[in-house]
């Protein structure tokens, strides 16, 4: 059986901070009419929306009530996906596989100013053998760090130069945040610079069953178990599984990349992030972040971040790229590009995509 | 037998939310006692409260226009069950259309005998025109206003 191919027609993302300004719904409308606009599309030849969002980020219950009117859902087919923007991606592309739908607008966003990331990171937990701990996602991205680092994978002068190049990226990025934001406080070994910078981040794609210039080519998903303790940290192996899957259906991997764009909450989650995809080999990936200009040359998470978007940031970065209008963080002829999206606990959910010029 | 485990637990979140610019001076214009709508380019519609964009249309709003002060009771419910923060019951709420609106705007009515709740409905049923009226001490909040019948 053939399914229709997919392609991206329109993009945009914009990471800002507490600009008071505009409420949730007018930073959502900014980004995603930014996007339709992008496409050339007129809304009516648009007739679906795949939210990505979370109601104790938004801190708004059944959020997309509230908010998928701003994200253009307008009596549209409406679903919302309650986790990362690529794992909505991910469903759009397949609603538009089924011919459920033609054309797809598919938003993220969230709003690290008006709400606490701690406090939601901390809600993430069971409630009976996590939370009583105090445990929020910082203790498992530092235990994974501890790991990582204790094996020697990239410790001391590559950390070093991936969190750099990292700052390097970040500032250079014409997308990243100016100003504002902040950050958690940082679990040992853990330092600042490891960290997200926390922001207003909201990003949109439209998608279409019509041949544009970029398609995509391959979707994969996978989901590890929630016992973190079941897990082994030093390997993302539902990240590892879900670029496996998105391989086979593109027909190539993410190791042909041009540019990858991978999702991780601290550098070291990206470092690794590299690895299960198998753009860096095992125990490569801070080196490569510290080397390869192709590795997240958006900035990754020091660019600005805040969940349930990162995922759909990524595939907003990486296609900018494919169309060689990244601006100063451009990488050249790139044909391929790899993004992933994460989401708790401990990267548990992933979903790898494959872009292709066309 | 074991015993089985139940611990109880509590959310408590903290949240800033942005009113935005829009919002912000519909408040604003609520302290200079004035309700304010908005005017879609494509669809021409008045909303009522003033916003930034029209989602029907997918665009950003233009002219801002005063409506009211009085309007059409559409629609309204009676409650009578007390809820933590809201005046005590009965409470009469209702669907407002104001003169210029082309939206509904959700608001307490005061001011009607509730003391027999079947004839305060039959009079509300006849949906009748009613003003806006506001309390002592503006906030620029929702709250600042009530409708009362005209
Ligand atoms: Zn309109």
């Amino acid at each position: 059986m053939t399914r229709p191919a997919i392609y991206v027609e329109g993009a945009a993302l914009e990471i800002s901070f507490a600009d008071g300004r505009r409420n949730l719904q007018e930073l959502i409308f900014d980004t995603v009419r930014a996007a339709v606009d992008d496409s050339g599309q007129p809304m009516h030849e648009i007739d679906s929306v795949v939210l990505a969002a979370h109601d104790l980020v938004d801190g708004r219950s059944l959020s997309s009530m509230v908010t998928s009117p701003a994200a253009g859902a307008y009596l549209r087919d409406e679903i919302r996906y309650g986790d990362d923007g690529a794992g909505a991606l991910a469903a759009a592309v397949t609603r538009l596989e089924a011919g459920h739908a033609r054309r797809s607008i598919v938003a993220a966003w969230g709003r690290s100013s008006e709400h606490s990331p701690d406090q939601f990171s901390r809600s993430l937990f069971e409630p009976f053998r996590s939370r009583p701990l105090g445990l929020d996602e910082f203790v498992l991205s530092a235990m994974r760090a501890q790991l990582c680092l204790s094996a020697g994978d990239g410790a001391g002068p590559a950390r070093e130069r991936a969190s750099l190049r990292r700052i390097d990226s970040a500032r250079a990025n014409p997308r990243a945040l100016r100003g504002g934001g902040f950050r958690s406080a940082p679990h040992f070994p853990l330092d600042d610079a490891d960290l997200p910078l926390w922001a207003d981040v909201t990003a949109a794609v439209v998608l279409s069953t019509e041949p544009s210039p970029i398609r995509v080519a391959g979707v994969g998903q996978s989901s590890e178990p929630y016992n973190f303790g079941d897990r082994d940290l030093r390997t993302i192996t539902s990240l590892k599984t879900a670029a496996g899957r998105a391989a086979a259906d593109a027909g190539f991997g993410a190791d042909t990349a041009d540019v990858a764009e991978v999702d991780g909450l601290t550098l070291i989650d990206e470092a690794l992030g590299l690895e299960a995809i198998g753009f860096a080999a095992p125990g490569t990936g801070l080196r490569t972040l510290a080397g390869d200009g192709r590795a997240n040359p958006s900035g990754g998470g020091a660019s600005g971040y805040s969940p349930p978007s990162m995922g759909l940031v990524r595939v907003v970065e990486s296609v900018l790229q494919l169309r060689g209008t990244a601006g100063s963080v451009q990488q050249r002829s790139v044909r391929r590009a790899v993004a992933t999206g994460g989401s708790v606990v401990a990267g548990q959910t992933q979903t790898v995509v494959l872009l292709e010029a066309v | 037998m074991t015993e089985l485990v139940s611990i109880p637990g509590h959310w408590d979140f903290d949240y800033t939310y942005f009113a935005g610019e829009a919002a912000s001076r519909f408040f604003a214009e609520l302290r200079n006692t004035r309700v304010m709508g908005a005017t879609c380019p494509d669809c021409r519609r008045v909303l009522v409260p003033a916003r930034s964009f029209c989602d029907a249309c997918f665009q950003r709003t233009t002219d801002w226009v005063e409506v009211g002060p009085e309007g059409t009771l559409e629609t309204f419910t009676i409650i009578t069950a007390a809820f933590p923060g809201l005046p005590e019951p009965p409470i009469v709420m209702a669907y407002v259309t104001l003169d210029g609106a082309d939206t509904a705007l959700v608001n307490l009515v005061l001011g009607l005998d509730l003391s027999d709740i079947g004839a305060a409905a039959a009079g509300l049923q006849r949906q009748p025109r009613v003003r806006v009226q506001y309390g002592p001490e503006p906030q620029g909040r929702i709250t600042d206003f009530a409708f009362v019948l005209a």
